[in-house]
């Protein structure tokens, strides 16, 4: 956190062509609070600070909420949320404007922008479940239905593709984004697929198109428009079988990684968090990397490997992109006998690394 | 926060010496003093005492707050504010656009409305509406407990790195005999789990998977959460009363909402398809009981609770035509594009309308809707 000295301009109250002093406290990119010298206010009570001192927006009646504080420096004021960039502000003193404070905007091309969607393939199934969008700084939340939209080959754009949920799937710091294909459309014979059928068609070309206008959370738009071409494929009606996968053993005393390869594309969130590695009861510390496509995942250990036996755990509701897991399929037919379970939530692969 | 903490440091002794006093006697819900960490504000609702529950997607978990707001007022005034949405804009110093109203919740013992805003950069905020005045509500040093809400398979995993990115998105919270109620959905399953938590908070939470007959989906269809819910008794037993997308309302007994437990609720109507429930709350007129339920795209339907008790059917068929209802007959109000809704005292409601005119309007309704 620093504070710019910043200069705001005189209204009549205040004496002509005196710098004012007030200062705005920034933290990254946020203006989260200002301070008024003492000398522009004079002498005020310390309890009755919010009854003469206001800030509000300027050509607003209503103060803003927030916290005001007599510091060394003078009245500080930290708004309940922090002010916004390229707005004006204007500050009351005895019901008198005193000065005007102008927030500086963000450079223009201090843009946020999209890193990655996924799933990252070109061919996509025609039952794809989830997409995510990774950005690169905190954006606005509830405005996917107004940026994000997917076109057929004619450039027409596809309605009630997406599943319209509010709250947005955002993580923490609200760069990543969960959209849900509508799985009312995906499941067969449901209604919404009845009527309108599935949202992607196989063989078919498509665009997904998120929009520069986009607003990240301090108001500026993306760099840039992202369009991602992808083709749909046959359905994905099969699970996830770890006994199809490759794994690719490290050699011992290195920390070389271990490599899974899945042959096929999975789920790229469900990934980074279902696949683990033990030994001896323990978990293996290390990272998980996933690869090109998310065909694959590779694990590096922090320490080098030892000769012996390990066992990689998948949880069970690790799912390729059409939903479905381990244990059941997404779209499954109940007439058919499904796959019996141990009534575990992971199943455990042994491997060795042998000298 | 350090910046607060360092604030309050400075502050007198004695003070200081008061909060650690107060922290180490918790009170009767097992609150602390101290500032919880709220990242954001999806659902409000109450407990007893002005305990307010604060459903919090963003850190998967859920604050119940001491409001200290717990004078009994008898006699509601009825609350209205004309363009509130521009009024909360002002408030926070910035523009309408870059305010969203999440949640309302009427404190049912002073009767006082809270309101929860998100700002366009992610700041959560509480405002507290009386009459026509409306203040920001301070959660720094006030005495609470929190809940996580956790997830069976990601526990049983022994080896968890760092932050999980499992997101959670809380649809509805409701407060009932002594527990707090949950409905929502992750970014992963896409699952009904409903959980059941007693309050004061403990260890122990229920996580049950509901099923429903959806009969606009032709399919017993497990997968769907619920949009909004309230809790009713139908002849001296207590139920569940939901509602999800595309507008089926879902009888569950509360008995048989238990850990781990698959429940299959009965559906009683289906309300038309292309639409999703917003709030539902039940109202009183004499001796007569209502269900009110606001919609994204359909007016605000009433259900009479005696229609509600006297069926006995469970729809199992597809309702034939497209957009049609079925089952428990109900009344579309002349009240449309209601975003929130939530019950004022018996037989009335604050109701937060976007208008014809394009305003955004906090109002009172009378019991001539009902």
């Amino acid at each position: 956190m620093y504070s710019l000295i910043f200069f705001c301009t005189c209204l009549s109250a205040c004496r002509s062509g005196e710098e004012t002093g007030i200062t705005i406290s920034w933290n990254g990119k946020r203006a989260i609070g200002i301070t008024v010298p003492d000398r522009l206010v004079g002498e005020v009570n310390a309890d009755s600070i919010a009854q003469l001192l206001t800030i509000r927006l300027a050509g607003q009646e209503i103060a803003m909420a927030g916290d005001y504080q007599q510091t060394h420096r003078g009245i500080r004021f930290e708004p309940l949320v922090p002010f916004t960039r390229g707005r004006r502000y204007t500050i009351w003193l005895r019901n008198r404007p005193l000065c005007e404070l102008a927030i500086p905007a963000l450079e223009a091309d201090d843009k946020p922008r999209l890193l990655a969607i996924y799933p990252s393939p070109d061919t996509l199934p025609a039952n794809l479940l989830k997409v995510y969008f990774r950005f690169s700084r905190p954006m606005r939340e509830s405005q996917s239905a107004r940026y994000v939209a997917l076109l057929n080959a004619n450039g027409d754009t596809l309605r009630d593709v997406f599943l319209d949920l509010q709250p947005e799937l955002w993580n923490a710091d609200r760069t990543m984004l969960t959209l849900w294909l509508d799985p009312g459309r995906i499941k067969r014979d449901l209604q919404p697929n009845k009527r309108l059928g599935a949202p992607l068609q196989l063989g078919d070309h498509y665009q997904l198109v998120v929009s520069a206008n986009w607003p990240d959370a301090l108001g500026a738009t993306l760099a840039s428009s992202t369009t991602k071409l992808f083709r749909v494929s046959q359905r994905d009606s099969l699970s996830p079988d770890p006994d199809r996968w490759t794994i690719h053993l490290p050699k011992p005393e290195t920390t070389q990684p271990l490599s899974l390869a899945f042959g096929e594309p999975l789920d790229y969130y469900l990934l980074t968090e279902t696949l683990h590695v033990f030994s001896d009861g323990a978990a293996v510390p290390g990272t998980w990397q996933i690869g090109r496509n998310e065909l694959v995942s590779t694990f590096t250990p922090t320490a080098r490997w030892t000769a012996g036996q390990y066992r990689l755990r998948i949880e069970n509701r690790l799912e390729d992109r059409s939903g479905n897991n381990l244990n059941r399929l997404f779209d499954r037919d109940l007439t058919k006998t499904q796959r019996p379970t141990d009534g575990k939530s992971y199943r455990d692969v042994v491997f060795t690394i042998g000298n | 926060m350090k910046k607060i903490s360092s604030r309050l440091a400075a502050g007198a002794a004695g003070l200081l010496l008061l909060a650690a006093t107060t922290r180490s006697v918790p009170n009767q819900y097992g609150f602390v003093t101290g500032t919880p960490v709220i990242r954001s504000i999806n659902a409000l609702t109450f407990g007893p005492d002005g305990v307010l529950f604060i459903g919090d997607g963003r850190s998967a978990s859920v604050f119940a707050v001491d409001t200290k707001d717990a004078t009994a007022n008898e006699k509601a005034n009825p609350v209205e504010i004309k363009n509130i949405d521009q009024k909360i804009a002002a408030l926070l110093g910035t523009d309408v656009a870059n305010v969203t109203i999440q949640d309302i919740a009427v404190n049912p013992v002073s009767k006082n409305v809270y309101c929860a805003v998100q700002h366009s950069d992610g700041t959560p905020v509480l405002l507290k509406i009386e009459g026509d005045k409306m203040t920001a509500v301070s959660l720094k040093e006030v005495p609470f407990s929190t809940v996580a809400l956790t997830n069976v398979a990601t526990e049983d995993a022994k080896d968890r790195r760092g932050e999980s990115l499992r997101i959670a998105s809380i649809s509805d919270i409701g407060f009932a005999d002594g527990k707090l109620l949950v409905s929502g959905l992750s970014n992963q399953e896409f699952g009904s789990t409903f959980r059941s938590i007693p309050f004061p908070f403990t260890n122990v939470q229920d996580q049950s998977s509901l099923e429903i007959y959806h009969a606009a989906h032709a399919k017993y269809e497990t997968m769907a959460p619920i949009k909004t819910f309230t809790t009713t008794e139908i002849k001296g037993k207590k139920y569940l009363l939901a509602s999800y997308t595309c507008t089926p309302l879902v009888l569950f007994p509360m008995d048989e909402l238990k850990a781990g437990k698959h429940v299959k609720g009965r559906t009683v109507a289906e309300m038309g398809s292309g639409n999703s429930p917003i709030d539902m709350v039940m109202l009183k007129k004499g001796n007569e009981s209502f269900l009110l339920m606001a919609n994204t795209s359909r007016p605000v339907f009433k259900v009479k609770y005696k229609t509600l008790e006297d069926y006995q059917g469970s729809l199992t068929t597809p309702v034939a035509e497209n957009f049609a209802t079925a089952g428990v007959d109900f009344v579309s109000l002349p009240l449309t594009n209601v975003l929130q809704l939530d019950k004022l005292d018996d037989s009335r409601m604050v109701v937060l309308q976007r208008r014809s005119n394009g305003n955004l309007d906090l109002w009172t309704s009378s019991d001539r809707y009902l």
